[in-house]
């Protein structure tokens, strides 16, 4: 009788079971997470763990995603939906895994970033998803002038059907990809990743019975609903403009970005002002553009909401369709990166107006990517990417963090042992940037140098912003130093790569941040510190701080 | 004349020492204040009060007729939190000196852009570049600049460092620059503390590697000066038996070895109580078990299983990477003390903020007026209502019922809702902890017996091993003083490892071989220094092994005996196992590397034996104290329920629950639906009834 009664509706959960049961969802992803990282092959996963995982309800809703990188968001919001879309409900079994990519068809941000979903079915229902993202660093060496160059574009299709691994679109894959092996190791740990999250989340549902655990997931959802409203609230009122430029090597000029923000009692509205779209890959679909404004929101409301769907709830993001900023096919997004970096900061920018004691100055506000291409002695194709870190914002009241990865990306570097052991390349330095934080009250966090040796011949690609801009000083603070691009002897960087001879070297040099408050109200002994320890030169100091 | 084996556990607030007979297995314990200033000071008056209680007779020798000492610490561990450390330089290859701070390049927190790294323990300035360069094949690519090291050297004397790290790219591969560097200081600041990569930690992975380089030098001379002053504090005592300091992997070193490695004891704490776990579960005779120890701030948590703890090889310690052998103990900072609230959302949480031992709970009247989960307890009478401490201290029950029932109208709950709810917070959060070094590590805690100890252990052990559906709990006789017991329970210890990227094929044999030989020969030097007889020694060896192209490894045990393609292939095998059992599946075909060779040295020590008490028969209503209502979830209601008395519990009693014991350093609470016996060893043990 009762049973029958709990079926029929839904059940009232008191605060505290839905507390313990998003403690049980926080660890089912943390721990996919872990199986995916461990269980790789890449050293774009095992070591700089490039990859993310959630949960998601029947309806597509993010229920929990474990904290690894922000803009992953993006393709998860988007791929439930277009899974709905494309295959009927009543035709998926236990055991179907599905696997996608594609920015238009496949809810993806950018192909690289392949995508396993898998419904967990209790009492022969989807009840929840468990999802998985990794970045696989493939489809190197392509064009960008559209997406049919960025390499292959998947729609959701089953990778698993009941279970049994479908050869034929695994082989598909395989033949487009550069690094037919790493790729297939990858998708076998994504595999072990779902397997967990399958079992951990049945196992919840044996333990409390499905409808208390979807009803406690509603719950949550609502929870952060809930805070992310009373964290709006506590804001003052009112609307802020705020506008910066975005450069990058593949484009020749600098693209205005603008954003207005309204708060408005619980509700906060961001409004993006962008050029038309480019033939090139710095384009942001709309799920890439909700995911960073949903970080960056989150970060400056209150870092401690949930990271589930409810927190999008107050929030209005609109762009342009058709603009850089909300593109449509047949647009080309393999840096969509770099703009949301930008976007992270734009957003800040506003936000400060209002908030000034909780935002930053502007980050680096770029993520430096170095993409390596050659060819092993046995013919085959080696590619490694890495993302390095630069300045960190200076905060209201302390300095910027130096070299560490901001906002919509949060990779680890690959040890030096790693890279060398695996790659025909020597790190020859590794370092913080004299110079590059921004001056201020409080200083902006330092960029990074990373010199390269190519001990075989091979291409490197540059992706990068603010070569040709610097990050704002906030109150009163100075620019971060601009990010560069050094060639040794003999080499030549051309718009975004080089070539190199075995011998030769080439440095990335990432962007410092900005500053916050006048730097005459730097404390001396700060000053002393800074010049002590190389941080700043004593000519700079001198000029700066007089 | 009578011998006495005594085990001291300093780092709370008191300073807990445990005394052996040899003679008669007689246990006797002495609690001392301890004295953060100069924790050697506590140790040795608890000492010498504590024999002077045994051996009355003693007259000025009092400690002479100890003939073993164990002691776990947390002064490497306070100097690490507080960051007491000495001023630390830093030798590095040319061009990555920063690395120390650049770390792996994350952020702290993924959101909070407030959030800071913990401090970098040698200032830029002082982080010196050499130019010279090994390659990952062994190769030199760059001479040692010997002059420009001399340089180094002569820099870091004139700053006034006292200690050095030394930390080469490869020096665990081939190690001759790092020891030359090591030389140069040596001639150049003969005083300095000075610890080097290849002798620390000799294994790949630059920073992790660099980072436990840089707090072993941090922490040496702090570690160094703490055991030059208790040293002569026990001698003084009369005492003549080598003293003992628990490492982080449970095993215990001389004092002299500890003084060189202090990086390896900042879990010598948490560790011992593992230890003592071990012997207590193997006694009562369950090895598979999860450790509980609960705290006022803290509580670990620990998987034994077959009664080994998993070792790890690396480990996240207060924000600073440390690769040193560790006992898999798992802790979060959630305790007796912690406070109850309720979010912007609406949702009660507990922690990680604590009430401290100042002013304590709501209860102890002390001014706090935030309820801590004591407070609950209190409310919910499953704490004595009126006293804590065996009677010796008053408390306010209404003061924390006034303090839940303002977070229960935040809530829109009860009192005795909210009063239990702030417990099944803490126990799902308890059961998280559990979570990650059980079923993360591909454990079914259902196979597991919870053993509770610390002074908040046994009073959310029943509810906890029910979250988890775990069907037994054990209660050793004094969960108060396991950790201190557990010093007189351990075997000697020390952990070898040697980096070797092999392909596991049979032209590896040799160099398998080779390793584990040069292991060996280390291992037996330290038994040497250690005066450890060879009857007693044993080594036991493991590999840690991946498929070529992953970057973690498992450690897989090594068959007994020779090296042979026998050998090779138990590796292979028992590789496979681990990994079907980790991630689901196994690379077929794939091929397998030999990463680190791993030797573990064991020396056999004379340990305390427990004894065992006779049968008592089954009725246990004579160990009953009282009655109190106690207010229980199952019943939505307080039940009126039997205090008993652990004192009085003897061999063979038998009772169920609900029901409520008492000691002087905790409470056990069994809930209904469970019962409860006493193994011959004064054990509680709960169980389920089917």
């Amino acid at each position: 009788m009762s049973q029958a009664v709990s079926q029929a509706t839904a059940p009232v959960l008191d605060p505290i079971t839905v507390e313990v049961i998003g403690a049980a969802l926080s660890s089912i992803v943390e721990e996919t997470g872990e199986a995916l990282i461990r269980a790789s092959y890449s050293t774009n996963i095992k070591e700089r763990r490039d990859c993310s995982t959630a949960l998601f309800n029947a309806a597509g809703e993010t229920l929990c995603q474990a904290e690894h990188i922000p803009i992953h968001l993006g393709s998860f919001i988007g791929i439930i939906p277009h899974i709905m879309r494309k295959h009927r409900v009543e035709d998926m079994r236990p055991g179907d895994v599905f696997v996608g990519n594609d920015a238009y068809e496949g809810g993806g941000t950018h192909l690289p970033d392949i995508v396993l979903a898998e419904p967990i079915f209790v009492d022969g229902k989807i009840v929840a998803w468990t999802v998985n993202l990794a970045h696989h660093s493939d489809f190197a060496d392509r064009g960008h002038a559209h997406i049919y160059q960025e390499g292959l574009r998947i729609p959701p299709v089953r990778l698993y059907r009941q279970g049994v691994l479908q050869e034929d679109i695994q082989n598909l894959i395989l033949l487009n990809c550069q690094v037919p092996h790493e790729r297939l190791s990858d998708l076998r740990a994504q595999m072990a990743a779902n397997r967990v999250g399958v079992q951990r989340f049945q196992g919840l549902c044996a333990k409390y019975g499905a409808d208390v655990v979807l009803a406690a997931a509603d719950a949550l959802l609502d929870y952060a609903e809930r805070k992310m409203r009373a964290g709006i609230a506590a804001m003052p009122d009112g609307t802020w403009h705020f506008e910066d430029v975005f450069d990058n090597p593949e484009i020749d000029y600098n693209l205005p970005l603008r954003v207005t923000a309204t708060i408005a009692g619980d509700s906060m509205t961001l409004d993006f002002d962008a050029p038309d779209q480019l033939r090139a890959g710095l384009n942001m679909t709309y799920t890439a553009l909700l995911a960073t404004a949903y970080y960056v929101v989150k970060s400056v409301v209150d870092p401690t909401i949930l990271p589930n769907a409810g927190l999008a709830r107050p929030l209005s993001i609109t762009a342009r369709e058709g603009s850089v900023l909300n593109c449509v096919h047949p647009a080309a997004v393999n840096g969509r990166v770099q703009t949301c970096q930008r976007v992270s900061d734009l957003i800040l920018g506003a936000l400060a107006q209002a908030v000034p004691e909780r935002v930053t100055a502007c980050s680096n506000s770029a993520c430096t990517v170095a993409t390596f291409i050659g060819q092993k002695a046995d013919g085959s194709t080696w590619v490694y990417l890495e993302t390095m870190g630069g300045g960190g914002g200076a905060r209201a009241t302390k300095d910027g963090l130096d070299g560490i990865h901001v906002h919509a990306t949060n990779t680890s570097n690959l040890p030096v042992e790693a890279l060398e052991i695996e790659y025909p390349l020597t790190l020859m330095r590794y370092e913080l940037v004299q110079d590059s934080g921004g001056v201020g009250t409080h200083r902006g966090g330092m960029g990074l140098r990373r010199v390269y040796r190519a001990d075989r011949d091979c291409l490197v690609r540059v992706d990068v912003s603010r070569l040709r801009s610097q990050s704002w000083g906030l109150l009163g603070g100075g620019e971060g130093a601009r990010g560069a691009v050094e060639c040794g002897p003999g080499v030549e960087f051309r718009k975004e790569a080089a070539a190199l001879k075995a011998g030769q070297w080439f440095a990335v040099v990432s962007p410092g941040a900005g500053g916050y408050g006048p730097p005459a109200a730097r404390p001396e002994d700060a000053v002393a510190r800074d010049v002590a320890e190389g941080v700043i030169s004593a000519t700079r100091a001198k000029q700066a701080y007089a | 004349m009578a011998r006495w084996r005594v085990g001291v556990d300093s780092g709370g607030t008191f300073t807990d020492v445990c005394l052996f007979d040899e003679d008669d297995g007689r246990v006797e314990v002495w609690k001392v204040s301890s004295t953060p200033d100069d924790p050697s000071r506590g140790i040795a008056q608890g000492v010498e009060e504590g024999m002077r209680r045994v051996v009355p007779e003693a007259g000025d020798q009092p400690a002479a007729a100890v003939t073993y000492f164990g002691h776990g610490t947390t002064v490497a561990t306070n100097a690490l939190i507080q960051h007491r450390g000495v001023k630390t330089g830093l030798v590095t290859t040319d061009g990555f000196r920063d690395l120390l701070e650049i770390g792996r390049q994350k952020r702290p927190d993924l959101y909070d852009m407030q959030a800071d790294k913990p401090p970098v323990l040698v200032p830029r300035d002082l982080r010196q570049e050499v130019p010279e360069r090994v390659r990952h094949d062994g190769s030199i690519d760059t001479a040692l600049d010997e002059a420009k090291m001399r340089q180094a050297a002569v820099a870091l004397r004139e700053a006034g460092v006292k200690a050095v790290a030394v930390s080469f790219l490869y020096g665990f591969i081939r190690p001759e620059h790092e020891a030359r560097a090591v030389q140069i200081l040596r001639e150049e600041m003969p005083d300095a503390f000075i610890s080097a990569g290849h002798e620390i930690a000799p294994e790949f992975r630059e920073y992790e590697r660099l980072s436990t380089v840089v707090l072993n030098a941090y922490l040496g001379p702090v570690m160094r000066s703490y055991i030059e002053k208790l040293t002569p504090r026990l001698e003084g005592l009369g005492m003549t038996a080598t003293p003992h300091l628990t490492q982080s992997n449970g095993g215990v070193i001389s004092f002299s070895a500890a003084a060189g490695l202090p990086v390896r004891t900042v879990l010598s704490g948490p560790s011992t109580g593992v230890v003592g776990a071990q012997v207590i579960g193997e006694l009562a005779g369950f090895e598979d078990l999860i450790t509980f120890d609960m705290g006022g701030t803290s509580t670990d948590v620990a998987l034994l299983q077959g009664g080994q703890c998993r070792l790890t090889s690396e480990a996240v310690v207060h924000g600073y990477p440390i690769k040193a052998p560790m006992l898999d103990i798992h802790t979060v900072g959630a305790g007796g003390g912690s406070i109850a609230h309720v979010d912007a959302g609406g949702l009660l949480k507990v922690g990680p903020r604590s009430c401290g031992a100042f002013p304590g709970p709501v209860c102890y009247d002390k001014g706090s007026t935030e309820p801590a989960t004591t407070d609950a307890n209190v409310v919910l009478q499953t704490l004595n209502p009126t006293h804590l401490l065996g009677g010796r201290m008053p408390i306010r029950q209404d003061l924390a019922k006034a303090s839940i029932q303002r977070l229960a109208d935040q809530l829109g709950l009860g009192l005795m809702e909210t009063a239990q709810g702030i417990l099944s917070v803490v126990t799902a959060n308890m059961a998280r902890a559990i979570r990650v070094i059980s079923v993360q590590r591909g454990h079914d805690p259902r196979d597991f017996t919870l053993m509770a100890f610390g002074g908040g252990g046994p009073l959310y052990a029943a509810r906890l091993a029910k979250e988890l559906d775990m069907k037994r709990v054990l209660v050793p006789r004094n969960p108060g003083i396991l950790c201190a017991m557990g010093l007189l329970l351990t075997d000697l210890r020390a952990d070898f490892a040697a980096t070797k990227l092999l392909p596991l094929a049979p032209g590896s044999i040799g160099e398998v071989a080779d390793g584990f030989a040069t292991l060996t020969a280390r291992a037996e030097e330290w038994f040497e220094h250690e005066d450890i007889a060879p009857a007693n020694r044993q080594l036991t060896r493991t590999a840690d092994m991946r498929y070529a192209g992953q970057n973690y490894e498992l450690a897989v045990p090594l068959p007994e005996g020779p090296v042979t393609a026998a050998t090779l292939d138990a590796l292979a095998a028992g590789f496979e196992e681990l990994h079907r059992q980790r991630y689901g599946f196994i690379a077929e075909g794939e091929a397998v590397q030999v990463v680190t060779l791993r030797l573990e040295a064991t020396g056999l020590v004379k340990k305390a034996e427990l004894l065992r008490y006779p049968d008592a028969g089954p009725d246990a209503s004579g160990a009953i104290t009282g009655q109190r209502p106690v207010w229980f979830p199952e019943a939505q209601d307080f039940v009126p329920t039997p205090i008993y008395s652990r004192d009085e519990l003897k061999p063979g009693h038998r009772f169920a629950g609900p029901a409520i014991v008492e000691q002087m350093d905790t409470t056990t609470v069994v809930p209904p639906g469970m019962s409860a016996r006493v193994d011959p060893y004064l054990n509680l043990i709960l169980e389920v009834v089917a």
